[in-house]
């Protein structure tokens, strides 16, 4: 055997180890493993190794300390006066985003305004960020981000049985998916967002140019605050419900009536058969 | 000063990929608290960097800024793991056979694997390059194309680096048995 074929064998080795090798490479790979005993030591002793670095040098927490540092270079900033947050980003963004931006801080200013009128209704809770507030906040960002990367998901479907085994494969929850297509809600796919790192179906239904993320969450993580309730942050709108097993956010740029209603008919098509969809 | 869009997407990407980020930094400074200092650099060039780009995959982009803070801070600091002496090429082309002294007693190896202070001073002892590449599949997992874009290296590179840091800590693990 030449030194090149010597190499050649040994990267093999080390790329099968790391589920590297294309599908037809696979086949030669598992032919080779059979037919060549040394050759299937070699790949043993490899992956031996390769348990122990695993094992004795296991990937470490980062110190809490560092982790807060971190976390406050980018700390949300306390809500400020509309002007002022319309006002800021003329300084620090670069020319081609200014259009878009002007575009979100009227929306954060709208926002504002309906912050303040709901506080002055009597709904101050939404003053206090709850851990359910920081919630919505981070599936809010999650849907900006899709919305800004041109991917609202990770399998595009509107095939209930494509997507339903998509999120199953990536995500603890068994994701309930209501078809709403006759009350005008298309399914449109389906990504996993990520709350206090447990990875958490989210189902994407598109009305007209309008995007609805729905997230289903244990019932632990977002309580949900009555029926009905639409919030706005970041100048989304966002409403909540539970059932008895998990929590729903449902994340949109659509305006407030058709986000309730979107809510009311996921409710209701949930609902076993027979029961009364009023609660 | 950094926009919101830049804070925003920092607080999507960097948060959950900090462990990775301290313990690569860790691997490659080989101190605690260099590696704090290290992570706490590439969090702020990644929150300068996000203002103008929006990043497809997070994990190698950031673990790349991670390395070349390290890089950085150990030049800065004349920390003397990031010398080596030689030029790259010669060892990327160094044969990987094993030669002879492979020549393995299984059981004796394995039990030289399970002694984990001695497999991490060898993989401590790894030239940066190769321990770069380990680190990143091994503790990071990283697959050879995040590597590659992590490194700015070309895939075939960092397969025979893995290669060879593997074969490496075999025979350094095997010499000491």
């Amino acid at each position: 055997m030449t030194d090149r074929d010597m190499n050649e064998r040994l990267l093999r080795l080390n790329a099968a180890l790391d589920g590297e090798l294309d599908a037809m490479a696979s086949l030669g790979f598992e032919r080779e493993m059979r037919d060549d005993p040394a050759f299937a030591a070699e790949y043993r002793r490899l992956a031996a190794l390769r348990d122990a670095v695993r094992r004795h040098a296991p990937r470490e927490a980062a110190p809490p300390a560092l982790a807060d540092r971190i976390a406050a270079l980018a700390a949300p900033t306390p809500p400020v006066p509309a002007s002022q947050t319309a006002a800021a980003p003329e300084t620090v963004v670069p020319f081609r985003r200014r259009a878009w931006l002007d575009r979100r801080a009227l929306a954060v200013a709208a926002s504002f305004a309906i912050l303040g009128f709901a506080v002055g209704a009597g709904l101050t809770s939404l003053r206090s960020p709850s851990a359910a507030d920081a919630v919505a906040q981070r599936l809010v960002a999650d849907f900006a981000r899709a919305e800004i990367a041109g991917q609202p998901f990770d399998v595009a479907s509107s095939d209930r049985h494509t997507v339903k085994p998509w999120l199953a494969a990536h995500a603890t929850i068994s994701a309930q998916i209501a078809d709403l297509a006759q009350e005008g809600f298309t399914l449109e796919g389906g990504r996993i967002a990520v709350v206090d790192r447990v990875p958490a179906p989210t189902l994407v239904y598109r009305k007209r140019e309008h995007l609805i993320a729905v997230t289903e969450l244990p019932a632990t993580l977002a309580r949900s605050r009555g029926a009905g309730a639409i919030d706005t942050v970041d100048g989304f709108h966002v409403a909540r419900w539970s059932d008895a097993n998990l929590s729903y956010v449902a994340v949109s740029d659509i305006d407030e009536n058709e986000l309730a209603a979107f809510a009311e008919a996921f409710r209701a098509a949930q609902k076993p058969a027979g029961e009364s969809p009023a609660r | 000063m950094s926009s919101p869009i830049a804070e925003q997407r920092f607080r999507e990407i960097v948060p959950p990929l900090l462990d990775d980020a301290y313990s690569l930094a860790k691997w490659l400074s080989q101190s605690p608290t260099d590696a704090e200092d290290i992570v706490q650099d590439a969090a702020l060039r990644a929150l300068q960097a996000l203002s103008t780009v929006s990043v497809d995959r997070p994990k190698p982009w950031f673990l790349a800024i991670v390395r070349n803070a390290a890089m950085t801070f150990m030049a800065r600091n004349r920390r003397k793991t990031v010398a080596y002496a030689g030029d790259l090429s010669d060892l990327d082309a160094l044969d990987l056979r094993q030669g002879d002294d492979a020549a393995p007693n299984p059981e004796q190896e394995l039990i030289a694997y399970e002694d984990g202070e001695r497999l991490r001073q060898a993989i401590a002892g790894l030239p940066p390059p190769f321990l770069e590449t380990l680190v990143m599949r091994d503790i990071n997992g990283l697959s050879y194309r995040d590597i590659a874009e992590a490194t700015d290296t070309p895939v075939g590179t960092v397969m025979s680096r893995l290669a060879r840091a593997r074969a490496m800590l075999a025979k350094t693990l095997r010499a000491k048995a």
